[in-house]
């Protein structure tokens, strides 16, 4: 018998090794076990947001995200614009009366 | 009791019924899960979510179809969700062993060995399912409703919403995929 025949048989085995085959049986008690499946409490949301966020790739992604926004933070405060610090200059000045200035009034009565 | 009269109390809610569904469609179901996920501990997790759902939702349940046919729907479909949430860990793996994740064990591939099969022909069996995980989807839902379940042409038709003709097609593709996979497969062994 040659080797492509010896194949072909073999598979041919194979293709049939499902003919006549019996139902596998699920496991003992299967309606015990799917009650108490539906009697357990199913998970809030915040427990699976926790889940979530304990993950090692989440903590570590999110952890990348922060160190990058305060990166970006720390270089690009260089550049601040110096017309800000003027408007805050006369936004000072508006508001400068103080308590001396309101009662500035000279008394001349006796 | 027959399925029509066993739905109607499903729908009312009737918890007695319930139980004789779960045992008249326990091997049924679990077999088709088992089959598809090639993990009998799996399967039985599996059969279990099966069964809730049937229970959750009995009352949107029209009656279009044989209640048998929806018992197999919802299994395919578990089943195949459940492999492509597989993938999907499967595609993360590489970062999970990095951080020290859980390392899944149903998600490593070994010899499966249906409990059905007669023990002459396990071993050829074996090398079946191997390459069965190989074949499309589609493919492989009608090889296994037909071979491992017995179910007619007709049926899976039925159960997977298509036609005669498009399951008769998809049993010749995947006859032709499988043999080609087992050649390869026994040519390098």
């Amino acid at each position: 018998m040659s080797n492509n025949e010896h194949i072909d048989r073999l598979v041919n085995k194979a293709l049939q090794s499902a003919d006549g085959a019996e139902r596998a049986e699920a496991k003992p008690f299967l309606f015990t076990r799917i009650q108490a499946a539906m009697q357990r409490q199913p998970e809030t949301i915040w427990e699976r947001a926790g889940r979530f966020i304990a993950q090692p790739a989440v903590a570590i992604v999110g952890l990348c995200l922060v160190l990058a926004i305060n990166l970006a933070a720390v270089f690009g405060s260089g550049t601040t614009a110096p017309s800000m610090q003027e408007d805050v200059t006369v936004n000072v000045d508006a508001f400068s009366n103080t308590v001396a200035a309101v009662y500035d009034i000279d008394n001349n009565e006796p | 009791m027959n399925q029509p009269d066993l739905l109607v109390q499903l729908q009312q809610g009737d918890e007695a019924a319930f139980k004789k569904l779960v045992e008249q469609c326990q091997d049924m179901v679990y077999n088709t899960v088992v089959s598809i996920v090639q993990n009998e501990d799996v399967a039985d997790d599996i059969t279990q979510e099966v069964f809730i759902q049937v229970y959750q939702s009995a009352s949107k349940f029209k009656g279009e179809a044989k209640l048998s046919t929806w018992l197999y729907r919802i299994a395919v479909n578990k089943a195949l969700d459940y492999e492509k949430k597989q993938k999907r860990k499967k595609n993360w793996g590489f970062v999970q062993r990095i951080w020290g994740g859980a390392d899944d064990d149903s998600m490593n591939i070994t010899d499966f060995h249906h409990p059905g099969i007669a023990i002459e022909q396990k071993e050829s069996a074996v090398h079946l399912f191997g390459s069965l995980k190989k074949i499309p989807d589609k493919q492989r839902i009608a090889f296994t409703l037909h071979k491992l379940e017995g179910l007619s042409h007709q049926e899976i038709a039925t159960v997977m919403d298509t036609s005669v003709a498009a399951v008769e097609s998809l049993m010749t593709r995947a006859k032709a995929a499988l043999k080609k996979d087992l050649a390869v497969f026994y040519k390098n062994r």
